[in-house]
This record gives structure tokens, C-alpha cells and sequence, in this order.
């Protein structure tokens, strides 16, 4: 096939639907006609003229051979330029950012790389601060997020599988994992399914956990999530695959199991025994956040004999005139909080402090001024409330269950908190995703992976890798001397 | 049918319980707090009053800030189950008893056998099996509204006085529980402390004045249709009332009350048991090379009795040790001299140990001697001997019969006194 | 779907622990005085021992469940005929547990109580676990049964200064026969270790550690004598009216406020280990249920079930019906056979049948030793004179 520079790009321009961003400049180079196309927003103007047209427009030796392989070998000075020989992938390299060259009566189309990368620049993301340890967090470029793991693990064991999904946005999605490390077949299940996914556009990561979760419908959360580097490389390094997505700077990670939530990047950078203190505080406040206002409701309505008589009198002297039910009371204060939440979340940030303000002491102080609730009410549902944030990433899911307390506190007291306890923990150990189970290494109990469950040893004394999730059980060393 | 058979799968029938359970549930989701539905009780009051049961019940009501409101009822009927429900119906609640954790027995009740009233609270369940039982000698309203009076005014709970003072004076613990173990053991002997109000002062007195007596409110009339107590506080206002807690308690034989022990003759009783290790004792005349006719008063630290039986050929042996550890408290002496310029422990003559011994051989001695004499088995001899020595006590039993065993066992008493340091 | 050793074993304690702990100390009082947790500690440790031999049969067992198992060493129909046997044997443990778990909600909790809305739930909730399979419910136990004895430790050592040593003695007063004749009238109470004849082919023996068993068993039986020992310790003469164990002795905690809070909190515990307690028996009778009527999928048997636990929650509403049913020797026999007795055949009828192949093997092996003796022999003969 020989190139006609401008009947090709007439068709790449029908191809684009006559799109108003493909741009071209008309070349000649010693007496041969060459079009020059590249969609504008996306291409880098300096690249394209410090790689393309500068060393076009100042060649002075004549070209011995093909002017096509001519250019490439010798005037082009971009890092990569490729061979293209139907229009369809010129069409394709030009949506990736790069330049098409069109060389009049050549056999072959060429194209240069002059991506324009826009990212914001890597700063520390909100969802995970830390206090000593990296602030480093991933951008919305696929690239750079590469570029920050590859920057901490220098090794060769490093794998990333590239592909596309979408097919209108034809996303990049890399999954990455260390070779050595992962399970092969969790991966192989993972990009199989990725393979699978049919949708026309991916505009986050977390438009593929549908596909990648066993319980779609679940409330709970299946698939794990991080917005930092260190996180995800710590992950990998105990076994897990993470997926990029690009335009995501949230970074998904399998298998995932609950008490990764409960663990903190901030636990590997302190002391253990603060760490064990602060990990045990996070198991009570699960079970506060969630089951303490239905617990008191229950306490309120059928067992007042539980309380002791001193703090009995304050609640009966502090409820009295409340002119609703208990339940009535707790829900009212927990819809309270669950509006002030949702609408301080999406406040622009400088009416946040004025929310807060407003919410807290107008509100709160108010109705219990005006014996709409009872001071006991607000207090457990703002100390539930608080607590839901020892784990942020799992407030979300809490602030369901608690609900659910509360309902079956009101309608059946103690016996009914018990059975939904007994019932939640049963729902999540039916949960086995990737070979890993949920509520691993509680049970089933492995007693390697208790030295980083509720406590967590030193770090040189944490020799073996988590047995919890899947990983590759011929090497599970990861500290001092392999003693085979 | 298969759309049928699809409505039925696991997961869905879980969801269609769900459903049920709402249709049930829902109603139940407006019910006020129990609080609200039910009369908190925190005392019971029995007495007769002629031939009927009256009872009185002090309630917890709401009041101000952190401070606790009580309110006094009461009624008379047959039974307690008919008086109690008649309180419920007069002010409109159920009678809550779980936070119940006094229950008093008036003077008159014990005239006759207490477990016929008692044995509605042992069967329902709603008193906490360890709530304190009491004997009250005095006006049963009265005797409530002053409960509840040193409850507000003083911040004194009776319940606390009770428990504090079990570990130096009581013989025993005094629950329902225990006391229905007792009732039920081959002796039927029961201890309770006596709790007394009156009019005039005594030492261990807590002055109370029955007129402030909270905002008790009137009584209700009874399913049997005697006249209701009525009444507020307002009855006898201005008068001084004293409440006594020093100590006596009383033993119910058979559920009769039997006899009053003295405070002083419960310290003595003590020495057998090691459940009330703490006390004082007092020695008089003590002159040594430190004392000169000194009186010496020594706190019990702590109080190891061992208690061994055995046969001697035919007679029983119960044999005690008694092992103190005391501390002197106080040296009461006409002319303190340049003697007592020693180390605290060297107060602790040869003299002074050998009074204790004497005042502890005898307080044992006249425990004994009180126990034959009045034909009661405080010191849980028949229990000792019933366990330890079943075969010999029976053969021992049938000989002299259930009613005069006391007077032929012979007591070895052993007592080593040591000090503090 | 397999469970691991260890969770085999928290499930054989708890069922161990879980049942005696309620009604049984205050019915075996009345018949066996102050030797009761004699008559207790004898019974289970011949249930442990069965534990061991039930086990043994399940590393044996290559088969996918107890039906296939028995039938190679029964044969069908004495297999249906046992199996049907367990589905009473069950039957009678959910009944129990059920109704001694209602009490003790009642009793613990509630002032009104309608049992249907509170079996709803319960129904629900075990309904689910049996569908979930054999693996939840241990995966439940296991979490909460570090919980649980902590919790029953908690009430024993915090009650047990209140407790009387000198309620144990005199030993035998009545003699020994009076033990044997309580010791059978109970015996539905125990039987702790039938549960695990519908397990076969469902226990991973793959991470097993030799004491795991041993020592969950041990502290089983320590647990409950400690309990016993404080729960007849300080009720004495009075113990036969205490109708819950664990919840009775919380309430007469050595503190002084009347109501420990704490206390409340492992009485509530207890409910939940009934509960999961439920889920095993009804999972072990839906599996009995399912062999012995060869019915394919679960549905069904979980529907016979929750409505068996329904039905019996409604019409045994009084007491009296299900304490004739519990002490008639009719339960007895049916605990004798579904625990002591089918486990026994079982396993005589397995060796048996082993023995038979053996002889059979041994056969075949003497007429291959002819043929490959005389090379054998003649190698070996080459060998010794050093030829190659």
C-alpha cells in the first residue's frame, strides 16, 4: 500500500467525524509531500515541534534511502516512533496523544509520541493521612501512579499487565503484582474477569468492583482501596494484586479481607504496643459504633434492670417529658447527625467550620433545650457517630448496621441485638473471595497471622507472610534467612 | 409453579421472615421506655397490720439534675401477691422489683412464720436473690419515709450501710437467698440484722425527721377492701426520729423470730465464723513493765477461725482455732509515763497477749454457752458435724435427738493472738 | 466446604459446655443430691471418649458422607434405619435447646414475652446458618467461643467466694444406685459428641495437632465441674429451685451491688451460644433428614426443620409436656443408641468389613509372590556371587 499524505488524512478526519481538535501542517521534505496530523488538546505543541518539525524544517542532507525510514532513522528525535500500516491504528495513536506523520507515496504510516500529560502534581491524599510516614498519594495519571510504584520497588519481580477496557474510553488498566509473591491463580482469575468486562467507559476504578466482587449485592466491602503508593506496594508485598486505573487516583487491591481496614499504614511507621492499644480501641469502637445506641434503646424499653440504680435515675430524670419514644428520640438524633454528615461532606470547605457549628450546638443544644431528646440520646449517637471514624473506610457500611440495631433494639430488645450480632458475623464468614476468607485470621483462626491481627509484633519479628490471604505458599519468607 | 417455587428459595424465605417479623415488630417500636411503665421499687416494707399483710414500697420517681426522687406507697391485703398488685393498680404501674435491693420485715410479722409472706418474693423471680434482708422494729410508713429521707438528705443508703457494717458486726450474710437456705437447712435457723427506729437517741444513731420524708404520696386501698393507709408525710412533723443500725441482729428459728443477739453478743458469735473478719476488743487492767492498769483497746485485722470436729468415743468434739492478727488502737491509761517512749510494736507485751487470749477464750466460751442456752445453732455446729461426721452424728442424733444436741458437745477452743509487724 | 481440626473441636466443646450449663445441675440435683456433678463428670468423659472413637472413624471414613459410609459397612437399610434414629436424636436436642433457651430469655430478660415474635427470628437467623452449611456455624463458633469461656471463668471465679466447699460431703450418702438411676433419667442432656456422626466427610484433618482435641476436651469438663462446683456450692440444699445455672450464680456474684453489669453481658453471651448451638443441631438433622429420605437438595429438609422448631416452640408451651418427654426412658434409649450404641457398630462394622478385605488382599498377594519370587530370588543370588 502506498500513502497519499492527503487522501489518508482526509480519511483519519472522516474517521474522527470530522472532529474540529485534529489538527495538520502541510511539510515538504526535499520535494516529497508530507501532512502532519495530531489532535491538539492531547499533543505536547513543544514535542511536537522539537521532535518533528524542527528537525524536519532543518535537515540539509538529502535522503539516500526511503524518505519514510529515512525520517525515522535519522531526523525524527522523539523516543519512540513507530510503524503503522492501516488507518485504524492511526486513528487509535492519535487519540493516544500522538503525532501521525504521513509520508507521501511511503509503503508506511509513522507516529511519534507527544502525549501531553496533564496531572495535578502528587500530594497527600485526604482519605489516608498519616502522621509519620510517606504523604506521597497517586494521581489520575496511570503513568505517574506507575512511575511512584516502580520508584519503590526496583525489582524485576515487579509485574504489569496492561490493558484496555472501555469501549468508547478505551481505559488503561494495569494490573500489578510481584511475580514471586502473588498467587497465580487469584491473578489469572483477575484478569479473566477483567478480560470479560463489556461497558463503554471506565471513569474510575471502582466502575469495575461490580465485576470484580463475589456478592455484588453485599453491603459490605469486598474489594480493597488505596490512594497511597506505600499501601499498595506494603499490599503487594504480602501477596495481593492491585488494579490502576487511569483517570483513578484510587488504586484496588484483591484479595481483600476485613481486617485490612483495621490495620493502618500509620501501624507499621509507631511502637507495637501503642499499635496493639490503638488496634484493640478500633475492635470496641466497631462494636460501639455500631450496636451501642440499639443497645440502649434495648436497655431503655425492656431491661431497665441491667442499669445500675445511679445511672437509671439519671436517665429517668433526664427522659422525662420527652414527648417522643425512645426509638423515636435515637432515630430522630441519628437522622440528625446522618444530614449534617452528608451535608457538611459536600459544603464547599469554608462553610464547613459554620456547619459544624450550627449542627452541633444549635441543633443538638436546642432540642435538648426544648425536650425534643434527651441529653443521653444525643451523647450515644455523637459517640457512635465519632467512633465510626476510628475506621473511616468502613464508616459508610456502620452507619447501616447501626441502623438495623436500633430497629431490632426497639422491636426486640437485647435477645434481638444478639441474634443480628450472631447474624452479621455469620453473613461475613460465609464471605470467601479469591481463596481468602473475610474474617481471616479470627477465623479461621490462623495463629501465624495473630502477630499482625489485634497486636502486631515488631517488624523484624514478623518473618512469615500472611497466611490469611492468598498468596504464593512456597514463599512465604519475607524476613531474615530463608532457613530452607 | 416454578414462579411459585422461586418464592420460596432459602435466601427469599429469610426475606419473607423478615416481613412476618416487621408485621409483629412494628407496634412494638412506639412503646415508652419500661421506665416509664413500671414502678421502679428500691425497698419493700412487710409488716402486719392486724390480721393483714401491709405492705410498703418506696418507688423511684424522676426529679432533678443527677438527684434521685423516692416516693413511699403502701396497702394491706391477704396475701403479698393480692397487697403488691393493689399498689400496682393504684398508681397505674407495674411493681418493677429488679432494682429492689431492700426488703424489710416488720416486728409483728415475725411474730409469726416469715416465709409464708417470703415466698412470693423467692418464686417470682423479680427480686434479685441477694437483696438485703432486713428486721425493723418501729412504724412501717415511718420507718419507709425515713429510708427514703436519709436516702435524699443524707446520702446514706441503708443497702450500704448494711453491706459496710457485715464485715465487723453481722454473723452472716442476710439475703433472701440465705435466708432461704437457712430456712430449708435441718435447723431452720435464719439471721437478720435489726434495724431500729425510734424516738429517742442511742449511740449508732442516725437522727432523721420523718417530716421531710420526701413527696411520698397516699397509699391505696387493698383488693380485700381494708382502708387504705392514705396519708402523706405530712403526719408527725417536726418530731426527731432515730434510726439505730448497731449491730443486734435477729435469729429466726422455724421463721419465727427467736432471739435478739446484742451487738456484743454478735462479736462474740463472730469468732466462729470468717465471714465478718473485722472488730475491736477491748482489755481492761493490764499492768506490765510498759502498762500500768491500762486499758487497751486492739482492732481486728484479720480473723482466721478453723473449725475442726471429731468424736471422742460418743461425744462430739467441735474444736476452733482462732487465729488474730490485731492492731492496738488506742492506750487509755490514768498517767501515760516515759515508758510508752517505745517502738510502736513493743507495746505488744506478753501481758497484753495473754489478756486477749483470756477475753477471746471467754467470748467463745459465753457464744456457747448463749447457743445451749437458748437451744439455737448460730455457729453452724449441726452443719459442721452433718458434713464431716455424717454416720457419727446421726448414730450421735438419735441418741440425744434433734432437739438436745447442743448440750452434749464438748468445745476445745485454741487461740493465738499475733500483732501487726 | 470443610472445616479445619481446630474448628471441629470448638464445636465439640461447646456442645460439650453449652447444654449443662443451663437446666441440668438444678434437675440433677433433685435426683442425685450433692454427688450430681459426679453423675455429670462420669457421663462426659464417656462422651469424650466417644469423641475419640467417632473421630477415629472420621479419618477412616474415604467416603463423601455418613450415608456411603454406613451403607459399605451396614448396608442400605440398617444405615437409613440409624440415620432416622439421629433424626430424632436431633430432634430432641433442638427441643431442648429451644425451650431452655426461651426460659432463659424469659426468665433473664423479659417481663411480657411473646415467644412467636422471639422464635421469628431465631428461626430465621438458624435457618440461614444451616443453609450457609456446616462451615459458617463453626466459623461463628470459633469467634465467639473464646468469648464465652472467658465469660463463664468471669462468673465462676467472681461468685466463687461465696461458695460453700463443704456442700460436697458426705460423698455417697444415699449410695451409688441412686446416681446410676439419675445418670440414665438425664441422659438426654447428654450425648454431647452424636453431632459429629453427620460431619463425616466434611473435616479437613489436613493442619491436625495431636492435643487440639484433648485439650478443648479437658477444659470442657474442667469448665463445667468448676461451674458445678460453685453453682452447688453456694445453692446448697436450695439448688434444685435454681433453674439456670450460669445466669443464677452471676446474680449471686460475692459484689455487693445486687446486678453486675458485666454479668448481664455474659448471661447475653450464653444466648448467643444456644443459638449457634441450634444452628449445629438443626444442620446435623437437615443432613440426617436429607440421607435418610434421599431427598437431593437442602431446601426441603431446612423448611422440616425451622418448621419442627416452630411447631415445637408453639404446642410445648408448657413445661410439663417436654419434661415428660425428656425424662422418659424413651429419650434415654434414643440418646443410648444415637451416641453410645450406632457409633460402636459402626465401627465394629467397619473393621469387619476391613477384615474381609485384608483376607482378600492376602489372598491375591500369595498368588503374585509366586509369580515374581523366583526373579526376585534370582537377582538377589546374582547380586551375592557379585555378577552384574
Amino acid at each position: 500500500m502506498l500513502v497519499d499524505a492527503v487522501n489518508t488524512f482526509n480519511e483519519i478526519k472522516t474517521k474522527l467525524h470530522d472532529s474540529s481538535d485534529l489538527k495538520s501542517r502541510q511539510v515538504q521534505f526535499f520535494g516529497t509531500d508530507i501532512t502532519i496530523c495530531y489532535i491538539a488538546p492531547i499533543t505536547d505543541n513543544n514535542l511536537l515541534n522539537d521532535c518533528i518539525l524542527f528537525p524536519m524544517t532543518s535537515e540539509q542532507n538529502k535522503p539516500k534511502e526511503d524518505i519514510a525510514n529515512y525520517l525515522k532513522h535519522s531526523v525524527l528525535s522523539s523516543i519512540e516512533v513507530t510503524e503503522i500500516l492501516d488507518i485504524d491504528q492511526a486513528v487509535t495513536k492519535l487519540l493516544n496523544g500522538q503525532t501521525v506523520i504521513l509520508v507521501d507515496k511511503a509503503d508506511k504510516i509513522l507516529s511519534c509520541d507527544t502525549e501531553k500529560i496533564t496531572v495535578r502534581a502528587v500530594a497527600e491524599p485526604p482519605t489516608s493521612v498519616v502522621i509519620k510516614g510517606p504523604r506521597e498519594g497517586f494521581t489520575e495519571s496511570i503513568k505517574y501512579n506507575l512511575a511512584l510504584i516502580r520508584k519503590r520497588a526496583r525489582s524485576d519481580d515487579l509485574v504489569v499487565n496492561m490493558m484496555e477496557i472501555g469501549k468508547l474510553t478505551k481505559t488503561q488498566v494495569a494490573v500489578v503484582y510481584f511475580d514471586s509473591v502473588a498467587d497465580k491463580s487469584v491473578v489469572k482469575q483477575i484478569t479473566k474477569k477483567l478480560k470479560a468486562i463489556k461497558i463503554d467507559g471506565v471513569l474510575d476504578s471502582h466502575y469495575l468492583v461490580s465485576y470484580l466482587q463475589k456478592n455484588p449485592h453485599s453491603l459490605f466491602k469486598q474489594i480493597g482501596d488505596t490512594e497511597k503508593p506505600d499501601i499498595l506496594v506494603g499490599k503487594m508485598l504480602e501477596g495481593r494484586v492491585g488494579i490502576i486505573v487511569d483517570g483513578s487516583p484510587i488504586v484496588l487491591t484483591l484479595p481483600f479481607i476485613l481486617i485490612e481496614d483495621l490495620q493502618n499504614s500509620d501501624d507499621y511507621y509507631s511502637q507495637p504496643i501503642r499499635v496493639t492499644f490503638v488496634r484493640i480501641l478500633r475492635f470496641v469502637g466497631v462494636v460501639l459504633a455500631v450496636l451501642l445506641p440499639g443497645i440502649y434503646i434495648a436497655l431503655e424499653k425492656y431491661h431497665y434492670k441491667i442499669l445500675p440504680t445511679e445511672f437509671l435515675v439519671t436517665i429517668m430524670n433526664t427522659t422525662q417529658g420527652i414527648p417522643f419514644s425512645p426509638f423515636m428520640e435515637i432515630l430522630f438524633v441519628v437522622l440528625l447527625f446522618e444530614i449534617l454528615y452528608e451535608a457538611n461532606l459536600r459544603m464547599p470547605q469554608y462553610f464547613g467550620m459554620a456547619m459544624s457549628i450550627v449542627g452541633a450546638l444549635i441543633l443538638g443544644e436546642t432540642a435538648v433545650n426544648a425536650g425534643l431528646v434527651s441529653p443521653p440520646a444525643v451523647m450515644i449517637v455523637a459517640l457512635s457517630g465519632i467512633t465510626f471514624y476510628i475506621i473511616p473506610s468502613q464508616a459508610a457500611q456502620f452507619s447501616i448496621l447501626r441502623l438495623l440495631a436500633i430497629v431490632v433494639g426497639a422491636c426486640l430488645g437485647l435477645y434481638g441485638v444478639l441474634l443480628f450480632c450472631v447474624f452479621v458475623l455469620s453473613y461475613l464468614s460465609s464471605f470467601d473471595s479469591y481463596k481468602s476468607a473475610y474474617l481471616a485470621p479470627a477465623t479461621p483462626f490462623i495463629e501465624s497471622d495473630q502477630e499482625d491481627f489485634y497486636m502486631r509484633k515488631t517488624i523484624s519479628e514478623m518473618k512469615k507472610r500472611p497466611k490469611s490471604i492468598a498468596n504464593n505458599h512456597n514463599n512465604m519468607i519475607r524476613r531474615g534467612e530463608n532457613e530452607d | 409453579m416454578k414462579k411459585v417455587k422461586s418464592l420460596f428459595t432459602p435466601k427469599k424465605l429469610v426475606i419473607w421472615i423478615a416481613i412476618i417479623l416487621l408485621f409483629f415488630t412494628l407496634p412494638t417500636i412506639n412503646k415508652p421506655a419500661m421506665s416509664e411503665t413500671q414502678a421502679i421499687v428500691t425497698m419493700l416494707c412487710l409488716d402486719k397490720d392486724e390480721d393483714k399483710i401491709k405492705a410498703v414500697v418506696t418507688v423511684l420517681s424522676p426529679g432533678q439534675d443527677k438527684q434521685a426522687k423516692y416516693e413511699v406507697f403502701s396497702a394491706t391485703g391477704d396475701t403479698l401477691a393480692s397487697t403488691v398488685d393493689s399498689i400496682a393498680l393504684s398508681i397505674g404501674k407495674e411493681m418493677g422489683f429488679a432494682q429492689c435491693e431492700i426488703m424489710a420485715i416488720g416486728e409483728k410479722l415475725s411474730e409469726d412464720n416469715i416465709m409464708k409472706t417470703l415466698d412470693y418474693m423467692t418464686r417470682t423471680k423479680k427480686v434479685g436473690t441477694n437483696a438485703i434482708l432486713t428486721y425493723f422494729e418501729g412504724d412501717i410508713e415511718e420507718f419507709a419515709k425515713s429510708i427514703t429521707t436519709l436516702a435524699m438528705e443524707k446520702s446514706l443508703k441503708l443497702e450500704k450501710i448494711i453491706n459496710f457494717d457485715k464485715e465487723y458486726i453481722l454473723a452472716q450474710d442476710s439475703n433472701i437467698e440465705s435466708f432461704y437456705k437457712g430456712f430449708f437447712s435441718d435447723v431452720s435457723i435464719g439471721i437478720m440484722p435489726k434495724i431500729e427506729l425510734t424516738g429517742e437517741q442511742k449511740s449508732n444513731a442516725i437522727e432523721v425527721s420523718s417530716s421531710s420524708g420526701g413527696s411520698s404520696s397516699g397509699g391505696s386501698s387493698s383488693s380485700s377492701g381494708s382502708a387504705s393507709s392514705g396519708g402523706s408525710q405530712e403526719g408527725s412533723s417536726g418530731e426527731k426520729k432515730y434510726i439505730v443500725t448497731n449491730g443486734s441482729t435477729v435469729v429466726f428459728k422455724h421463721g419465727k423470730k427467736y432471739y435478739e443477739l446484742s451487738p456484743s453478743e454478735v462479736q462474740k458469735v463472730n469468732l466462729f465464723t470468717n465471714s465478718s473478719d473485722k472488730g475491736t476488743l477491748i482489755v481492761e487492767g493490764i499492768t506490765d513493765h510498759v502498762y500500768d492498769n491500762a486499758k487497751v483497746v486492739v482492732d481486728i485485722l484479720e480473723k482466721d477461725s478453723k473449725i475442726k470436729v471429731s468424736f471422742d468415743g460418743d461425744t462430739p468434739v467441735y474444736s476452733v482455732d482462732v487465729n488474730l492478727i490485731v492492731f492496738i488502737d488506742e492506750v487509755i491509761q490514768d498517767e501515760p509515763t516515759d515508758k510508752f517512749l517505745i517502738r510502736h510494736q513493743d507495746f505488744f507485751t506478753d501481758a497484753l497477749v495473754e489478756k486477749l487470749k483470756e477475753k477471746v477464750l471467754s467470748n467463745l466460751n459465753e457464744a456457747v454457752e448463749l447457743c445451749k442456752s437458748e437451744n439455737m445453732d448460730i455457729i453452724n455446729l449441726y452443719k459442721a458435724f452433718n458434713r464431716k461426721q455424717y454416720k457419727n452424728f446421726r448414730a450421735y442424733l438419735e441418741r440425744v435427738g434433734i432437739d438436745n444436741y447442743l448440750q452434749g458437745v464438748r468445745f476445745d477452743f485454741n487461740v493465738e493472738i499475733n500483732n501487726e509487724y | 466446604m470443610k472445616i479445619n481440626y481446630r474448628q471441629l473441636s470448638i464445636l465439640v466443646f461447646m456442645s460439650f459446655v453449652s447444654l449443662k450449663l443451663l437446666a441440668l445441675p438444678s434437675l440433677l440435683y433433685v435426683d442425685s443430691g450433692n454427688m450430681s456433678w459426679l453423675v455429670a463428670l462420669v457421663l462426659m468423659i464417656v462422651d469424650a471418649l466417644y469423641v475419640f472413637l467417632i473421630l477415629d472413624l472420621m479419618k477412616k471414613c474415604e467416603e463423601k458422607n455418613i450415608l456411603e459410609f454406613m451403607k459399605k459397612c451396614l448396608g442400605p437399610v440398617l444405615s437409613r434405619v440409624f440415620l432416622a434414629i439421629y433424626i430424632l436424636k436431633y430432634a430432641l436436642v433442638i427441643a431442648n435447646i429451644s425451650k431452655g433457651l426461651e426460659f432463659f430469655v424469659v426468665e433473664n430478660f423479659y417481663n411480657e414475652f411473646n415467644w412467636l415474635v422471639f422464635i421469628l427470628p431465631l428461626m430465621a437467623l438458624i435457618g440461614y446458618m444451616t443453609y450457609k452449611g456446616i462451615r459458617n456455624i463453626a466459623r461463628v463458633s470459633e469467634m465467639i467461643n473464646l468469648a464465652i469461656v472467658i465469660g463463664c471463668l468471669y462468673i465462676a471465679f467472681q461468685s466463687v467466694g461465696s461458695a460453700d466447699p463443704t456442700a460436697y460431703i458426705p460423698m455417697f450418702k444415699d449410695g451409688v444406685v441412686p446416681l446410676f438411676e439419675s445418670g440414665f433419667k438425664h441422659l438426654s442432656w447428654f450425648g454431647s459428641a452424636s453431632f459429629m456422626m453427620l460431619l463425616f466427610g466434611k473435616v479437613d484433618f489436613k493442619e491436625e495437632k495431636k492435643w487440639t482435641m484433648i485439650k478443648y476436651l479437658i477444659f470442657a469438663i474442667v469448665l463445667v465441674q468448676i461451674m458445678y462446683y460453685v453453682f452447688y456450692g453456694i445453692f446448697d440444699n436450695i439448688s434444685a429451685t435454681h433453674n439456670f445455672c450460669i445466669s443464677d450464680i452471676s446474680q449471686f456474684s460475692s459484689q455487693e451491688s445486687s446486678i453486675n453489669e458485666l454479668s448481664w453481658l455474659i448471661v447475653a453471651l450464653w444466648v448467643v451460644a444456644q443459638a449457634v448451638q441450634l444452628a449445629l443441631y438443626s444442620y446435623c438433622m437437615m443432613q440426617a433428614i436429607k440421607f435418610t429420605f434421599n431427598i437431593k437438595n437442602n431446601t426441603i429438609p431446612i423448611i422440616v426443620v425451622m418448621v419442627y422448631v416452630l411447631i415445637w416452640s408453639l404446642v410445648g408451651e408448657n413445661t410439663i409436656g417436654l419434661e415428660r418427654l425428656f425424662f422418659t426412658p424413651f429419650a434415654s434409649i434414643i440418646t443410648i443408641l444415637a451416641q453410645y450404641v450406632i457409633p460402636l457398630v459402626l465401627y465394629i462394622g467397619f473393621y469387619m468389613q476391613n477384615r474381609r478385605k485384608k483376607i482378600f488382599k492376602s489372598k491375591n498377594f500369595i498368588k503374585n509372590r509366586i509369580e515374581i519370587a523366583p526373579n526376585v530370588s534370582v537377582n538377589k543370588f546374582k547380586m551375592l556371587r557379585g555378577e552384574k
